[in-house]
């Protein structure tokens, strides 16, 4: 199970990072969102720590590593695919209008 | 406890002659399914079950390819009376619901259930007798969604049933609720599938197949097993809403009321999107298993081609807005989607240059199923290059429902899921049948299906890029599609015709075909060690492999397993057992004794689809009894599980000796829980995101008062969920210790009785559910904790009776594990679901 969840844990969590920067989004814009708020801001830090988180996972997978060198490179490459992913479909946070 | 792997060379000493034949009559005897009619509906071995599951799916991509056929006639000529307009919406409502829930996905079911076995090395599925209960689920839901059609009763708001054209108002009569209720408990038996691959794969297999070691097909329908786990509830959850609104009035769907039909587009594509990859998935898996043999070579970039599978399935979850491009989400959001839209290219690619690098290394022999996936290649490229033309948000807006989306759709489908499974079936007609291809229509079909496909749909995609809507029923002359039109449409016919060709040729071959020797295509994978057809026990011993083509390694090998010289060689307890493998390293870890010929299966999903279809007739009151129905055929099922003694570890084969899977801490049911309870956990995810989608975003909120949470329900939530976490713990522990349980199952009982109470007063605080979507929601978050706190309490009462009948001991302490891992999950989304309800209301 431990060699399952190295290999599935870091896209997971890319997926719930992205999930809530929609979701954060989203509220920001809604009749929830505050007008004292700089939404580019909060977003733009929330995106951050969705790409720390994956930082993260890709050091941990490094320094912890399995006793199978097909688990430990299938899970390099995901965690590494996971923090590619969190950077290229957080993007638009940067360059895009935020509620428009 | 796991055993180390004996090595192939240290094996017993050569049996004496006719070992062989008498393990073979042997085993043969202990796995036979019942003869005649009765057998067909007692059996639980994947060979039988596959196989029908196989016949039933093939069916309805008949009765699919007919509706097409029909679609493509009416739309052959402008102004066509040959379908009046309410038929035709029927038609390709149908058309659509038949070939994505009834074909497509029990097609790679049965595949998956005939073949994984084998190439696993293992004697059946890990729960035979619950893939016994979906193939039969999905036959009485698929049946009567059929039935309805011919009865003119049929859903008729496209495949994807957007409300409000699906709500009561504008869709009366009971084609909708066909289509809610019969396509649900197809996604039952869909879950059932999924969760019984998923714990084959993981704990089901040869000894010594490590991850690293398992055939590739594995890793792809493991990954696509998860997928659906965790895709489908979104889609029974809207189901559920529907279904309700339309019933009963609970408006979650119409905005005056509090409600938002967009809620219904998320839900929808949350499950639709990852759809699309489980369907490509694993048809990709079968490229990946056939198209090395047929070049005679080994697949390039095994590790890389598991990365990108894994990827894939992630990313599919985050671009279900992409089919949402038109409904008015701001910009930023549209950006998101889109760039994930873009980057699902790259696994993709990497999967396809993992396929041409294989080829480039090896020696192809066009074979027919290499034919296949060929014209896969021409096709799925082509699908796949639209596809990322509207993952673009401009181009998108230009083409959003015309005709272009249809040949899209189509190019991925059909090139990308259907030509690959024909291929598999050509590839293990062999293994399947004992026979080999005599006849050879399969040829000629191929050249009569791949250039008509593109024809047909080139045409369509250009009437699409020329302004054709799709789901209008005709077109006037001089809108410059006619020829266009007339072109799909003759060229679909002769399509049609080659599939009829490729069914003809399948049938012909497998009765009348050759006598076939074991292995003709050379693979390197376990299920050709298998003699063929394979017999219902499958393998005479448990292989031990030492690579990831163990045919290739040793080949030797099938004589070896037929005399019983991997594990469980020996069918002298008179019992179906396989061997049960740590998941990572696939050390021999316990032996399953797997069930017998049962009709429960059958009996229990006449009741379960009942208590789907009953209420379409208004009969809640049956809809009812068959749901008590089903709680007492689980009983008795559960029951016959297990055993009242302590047999200690068994004699498994190479000197070693292995606890029984029922004399473990982890049992293959602990297994299947824990996949069931993450089905369940996403669900209830999926009701919280509906909740707070309709809380941000839906007009008419807030309601006119929010519930207040009051002292009694908050204590009555909290010592409930604490009480349930703890009774089932301890209850563990006594029987791990063999102190008496019932004091620590009580506590439990207790625990779900307050936490039950604590739902109950959410009801009578807000007791008019129909008001606004805001009180439905507290009805079903409420609901939802009374369901699993009667599950909970059911689990309780039969862990006591258990208990109390020998059922339990401290080396059997796996059902009390079970109960306790149900206990906690109702604990804690219990407590979620109540604090949800009642958080506005305490903020203020």
């Amino acid at each position: 199970m431990t060699e399952i969840l190295r290999l599935s844990l870091p896209i997971t969590l890319w997926l719930i990072g992205f999930s809530a920067v929609y979701g954060l989004q989203g509220l920001s814009c809604s009749r929830h969102g505050s007008d004292d708020l700089n939404l580019r801001a909060v977003l733009l830090a929330a995106v951050v720590a969705a790409i720390v988180v994956q930082v993260v996972a890709l050091a941990a997978v490094l320094r912890a590593p399995s006793r199978s060198g097909f688990v430990q490179a299938t899970a390099t490459a995901l965690a590494v695919t996971a923090l590619v992913a969190a950077v290229w479909t957080l993007l638009p946070a940067l360059t895009t209008s935020v509620c428009l | 406890m796991t055993a180390a792997l004996t090595a192939p060379q240290a094996r017993p000493a050569p049996p004496v002659r006719g070992t062989a034949l008498r393990l073979h009559r042997a085993l043969a005897r202990i796995w036979a399914s019942d003869p005649r009619l009765r057998g067909w509906l007692t059996t639980s071995n994947n060979n039988d079950i596959g196989m029908l599951f196989l016949i039933v799916a093939t069916t309805f991509f008949v009765i699919g390819g007919i509706l097409a056929m029909l679609i493509r006639a009416q739309l052959a000529t402008p102004d066509s009376a040959f379908m009046e307009p309410q038929v035709y919406n029927q038609i390709f409502t149908m058309h659509g619901t038949v070939m994505m829930f009834l074909f497509a996905i029990p097609f790679f079911e049965a595949i998956s259930v005939l073949m994984l076995p084998g190439m696993l090395g293992t004697r059946d599925m890990a729960f035979p007798r619950l893939g016994a209960y979906g193939l039969w689920v999905y036959i009485f839901g698929g049946s009567a969604v059929i039935i309805a059609m011919l009865m003119g009763l049929a859903p008729d708001g496209g495949w994807f049933m957007y409300p409000p054209l699906s709500s009561a108002a504008f869709s009366p009569g009971i084609g909708a609720d066909v289509w809610l209720l019969g396509i649900t408990s197809i996604e039952v038996s869909a879950i059932a599938t999924a969760i019984e691959v998923i714990v084959t794969v993981l704990r089901y297999r040869a000894a010594g197949m490590s991850l690293s070691r398992m055939p590739i097909f594995a890793w792809y329908i493991l990954i696509v097993s998860v997928m659906i786990l965790t895709a489908f509830p979104p889609m029974i959850l809207g189901s559920l809403l529907l279904e309700t609104e339309r019933a009963f009035d609970w408006p979650f769907f119409q905005v005056e009321n509090g409600g938002d039909p967009l809620l219904w587009q998320h839900l929808f594509w949350l499950f639709g999107h990852p759809e699309v990859y489980i369907i490509f998935l694993p048809a990709a898996g079968m490229i990946a298993t056939i198209l090395p043999v047929m070049a005679r070579t080994n697949l390039l970039g095994y590790g890389w081609v598991v990365s990108a599978a894994v990827s894939l399935a992630v990313l599919s979850f985050g671009l279900w807005v992409h089919h949402m491009f038109t409904t008015g989400i701001p910009h930023m959001g549209l950006a998101f989607f889109s760039a994930a839209s873009t980057l699902v290219a790259v696994p993709t690619s990497i999967m396809l240059f993992s396929w041409i690098g294989t080829l480039w290394k090896g020696r192809a022999r066009m074979e027919l199923p290499m034919l296949w996936i060929l014209g896969f290649f021409a096709t799925f490229v082509i699908g796949g290059l639209t596809g990322v033309m509207l993952a673009v948000v401009p181009f998108n807006w230009q083409v959003h429902d015309t005709h272009f989306v249809v040949a899209h759709l189509h190019y991925v489908l059909i090139g990308g899921y259907v030509f690959p499974m024909i291929a598999a079936i050509y590839y293990f007609l062999p293994l399947m049948t004992g026979r080999t291809r005599f006849f050879k229509l399969g040829e000629v079909a191929f050249w009569l299906v791949v250039p008509s496909f593109h024809v047909t749909f080139l045409a369509v995609h250009m009437a699409g890029l020329l302004g054709q809507r799709r789901r209008t029923w005709t077109y006037e002359s001089g809108d410059g599609w006619e020829a266009l039109n007339l072109i799909a449409s003759i060229a679909s016919f002769v399509l049609a015709i080659g599939f009829a060709l490729i069914l003809l040729d399948v049938v012909v071959n497998a009765c009348f075909g050759l006598r076939g020797r074991r292995n003709p295509w050379g693979a390197g994978t376990l299920e050709w060690s298998a003699l063929t057809p394979s017999p219902n026990y499958g393998f005479a011993s448990i292989p031990i492999v030492a690579g990831r083509y163990p045919v290739h390694d040793d080949p030797d090998l099938a004589v070896r397993i037929a005399r019983g010289e991997g594990y469980l060689g020996d069918a002298s307890r008179n019992r179906r057992e396989t061997l049960i493998v740590s998941t990572a390293r696939g050390e021999p870890s316990q032996v399953a004794v797997l069930p017998g010929n049962s009709v429960l299966p059958f009996v229990l999903a006449v009741v379960t689809s009942t208590s789907f279809l009953a209420p379409l007739f208004g009969a809640y009151r049956l809809a009812g009894v068959a749901l008590v129905g089903i709680v007492v055929l689980a009983l008795i099922w559960a029951w016959g599980l297990g055993s009242r003694h302590d047999e200690g570890p068994v004699e498994a084969g190479h000197g070693v000796r292995l606890p029984l899977a029922s004399e473990s801490a982890d049992p293959p049911g602990w297994w299947g829980s824990l996949f069931l309870l993450l089905a369940d956990g996403v669900h209830f995810g999926s009701l919280l995101f509906g909740y707070a989608f309709l809380w941000t975003v839906a007009p008419n909120w807030p309601p006119a008062s929010y519930l207040q949470p009051g002292l009694t329900g908050v204590v009555l939530a909290g010592a409930g969920a604490v009480a349930l976490v703890a009774g089932p713990r301890l209850a563990v522990r006594a029987v791990k210790g063999g102190r008496a349980a019932s004091p620590a199952i009580a506590l439990g009982l207790l625990g779900a009785m307050a936490l039950l109470a604590a739902a109950v007063t959410v009801i009578i605080d807000r007791p008019d559910p129909a008001g606004h979507a805001y009180d439905a929601t507290l009805w079903l978050l409420a609901g939802h904790v009374g369901l699993h706190t009667g599950l909970s309490t059911i689990m309780l009462c039969f862990l006591m009776a258990r208990v109390a009948w020998g059922y339990a001991s401290p080396s059997r302490s796996g059902e009390a594990r079970i109960v306790s891992l149900w206990a906690d999950f109702t604990a804690a989304t219990g407590l979620i679901a109540l604090g949800a309800a009642w958080l506005p209301g305490a903020w203020g």
